[in-house]
């Protein structure tokens, strides 16, 4: 691995995995894809490494997201048993059911919104996100500030959903 | 300059504006309490975001080394094994069987597969995990019958007139096909004197049915025998008294997955049968190798090492607990303890790799 690429890896998988985990929802998938973007970059040698990295892992992320949903569609065919509840301790359910609120609500978002304020989240300048997103520049403070908005209110919105459902 | 509009709030906020509009931007706030209002208000929301997007994280992970990187060079290190290795984990594996299986020797299959259950290297470290739970039991006998027999790698001579040897027999002729077929010169030695081993160890048993006597509760304490007592305890009690589990219950005691060296197999997951916590990973390197990987939450871990000494624990305990300090390492949630018949150095590159275990 050359020794740039060999840097990047170590600077930038965890953020990587993280943008991927919140486009798959699955953290061993993440790892996967993520790892799998650095093996294509080590065949393909790109000159933005960092950049290239995040756009294939967007790549893999939405074509991973196509065959889950075909899958989806599979399975709720041969619906069966709902998966078995973890004795997980308290703590743990409780971050367990904000990550699905915080999940449900980035799904509120426009695909544009969602994306630019994920690269944003993992580190991306405004000049790398106008890049990958094909937005332009001077768009981009205009974009992350309604894809925050909604995050927010979409998050707020589902807490209170649960309140009313609760009693 | 009018009213700024959130995209530009955001973008100053975000430090991503450009020196030229900022300048223009922090001169209307200054004079326009108004949007300095909304300066706040934005603040607070990237807050907010930034939190939330921070309650959409996978539980923290180590990084895993650069793909393609993964498990090139170690396997030549693994090559370096000591015959002395071999002879415990069989003898290990047939005492093993033995207690298992009562006086059934048709058990092969048990004593096949806990053969490499049981590597434990005689001059290797251990993981005070495990030993923990069983620092105080006896019955070294095993090992250092291993020990005996791997320094003369000899088979002794046998009784036709004692049946189950000549099971041993076929059962070492087993042990040797299955060898040949992987790495048939290599071996070629080893598997001489697991032969013997065998045949010694069955011998030992069969004439003595109560346990053999423990000799270090006669001898005087040694250092060396203080090891060989630990690490045989710990080996014999793991094969033996660990039951195997399924991967969920072991990320339920775990609270997270339990973690591996990527790209080997998962042999067996295991509990410790002192409901401390402790999950085993047991790992094939090849196939007679196996590591093993004693993992446990970190909290569960600090509490036990608070205990430990204060339950008058003996000194051999706290040697143990000094040894493995080397061959420790946290891996997300969890402290990772390695064990296996490899060097120490190889050990501890085997440990750096290991990550969250994939389905």
């Amino acid at each position: 691995m050359p020794e740039d690429l060999a840097e990047i890896y170590r600077s930038t998988y965890r953020v990587l995995v993280r943008f991927l985990y919140r486009k798959v929802w699955d953290a061993e998938r993440a790892e996967d894809l993520a790892q799998e973007a650095f093996a294509r970059a080590l065949v393909h040698k790109p000159e933005k490494a960092r950049a290239w990295l995040f756009v294939v892992a967007a790549n893999m992320a939405r074509d991973e997201a196509r065959r889950a949903a075909r899958e989806r569609r599979h399975l709720t065919l041969l619906k069966s048993e709902p998966e078995v509840v973890s004795r997980a301790p308290e703590d743990e359910i409780d971050a367990d059911a904000k990550r699905v609120r915080v999940r449900v609500a980035l799904d509120q978002l426009t695909p544009r919104d969602r994306e630019a304020l994920l690269l944003w989240d993992a580190g991306m300048s405004y000049d790398e996100i106008a890049a990958q997103t094909g937005l332009a520049r001077g768009a981009i403070g205009t974009t992350l500030a309604r894809a925050r908005r909604r995050l927010v209110e979409a998050f707020e919105a589902g807490s209170e959903e649960q309140h009313v459902a609760r009693g | 300059m009018s009213h700024v509009d959130e995209g530009t709030l955001h973008a100053y906020l975000d430090g991503e504006q450009l020196p030229a509009e900022r300048a223009l931007l922090e001169a209307h706030v200054a004079e326009c309490p108004a949007c300095r209002a909304r300066l706040d208000e934005e603040r607070a929301l990237i807050e907010r975001a930034s939190h939330l997007l921070g309650l959409a994280q996978a539980p923290e992970r180590a990084a895993p080394p650069p793909p393609l990187h993964q498990l090139r060079h170690p396997r030549l290190a693994w090559r370096l094994r000591m015959p002395l290795a071999w002879a415990a984990t069989v003898v290990l594996a047939i005492g093993v069987g033995y207690y298992l299986g009562g006086t059934s020797f048709r058990s092969a299959p048990l004593a096949d597969s806990s053969a490499t259950l049981t590597t434990v290297r005689p001059t290797d470290s251990f993981t005070p995990i495990a030993a923990f739970a069983y620092g105080d039991r006896d019955s070294i006998a095993p090992t250092r019958r291993a020990n005996e027999a791997g320094h003369t790698g000899k088979a002794p001579a046998r009784t036709p007139a004692e049946p189950p040897i000549i099971v041993d027999g076929a059962l070492a002729e087993r042990e040797q096909v299955a060898d040949q077929r992987v790495a048939p010169k290599a071996r070629a030695d080893s598997v001489a004197a697991q032969a013997g081993v065998v045949a010694i160890d069955r011998r030992l048993e069969l004439r003595a049915p109560t346990p053999a006597p423990v000799p270090s509760a006669a001898a005087p304490p040694s250092p060396a025998r203080a090891e060989a007592d630990l690490r045989a305890a710990r080996g014999r009690l793991v094969a033996t008294e660990w039951p195997i589990i399924q991967r969920q219950p072991a990320r339920e005691m775990l609270g997270t997955d339990p973690v591996g060296v990527p790209g080997l197999a998962v042999r067996e997951m295991r509990r410790s049968p002192a409901g401390d916590g402790v999950v085993l990973v047991e790992q094939q390197l090849d196939s007679t190798t196996v590591i093993q990987l004693f993992q446990r939450r970190v909290e569960a871990d600090r509490a036990a090492r608070d205990a430990a000494p204060a339950a008058g624990a003996p000194a051999l305990r706290r040697q143990l607990y000094a040894e493995t300090e080397r061959l420790a390492r946290f891996v997300g949630s969890l402290r990772v303890e390695i064990a296996g018949p490899l060097p120490e150095d190889s050990l501890n590159k085997l440990l750096e790799q290991v990550q969250p275990i994939r389905r």
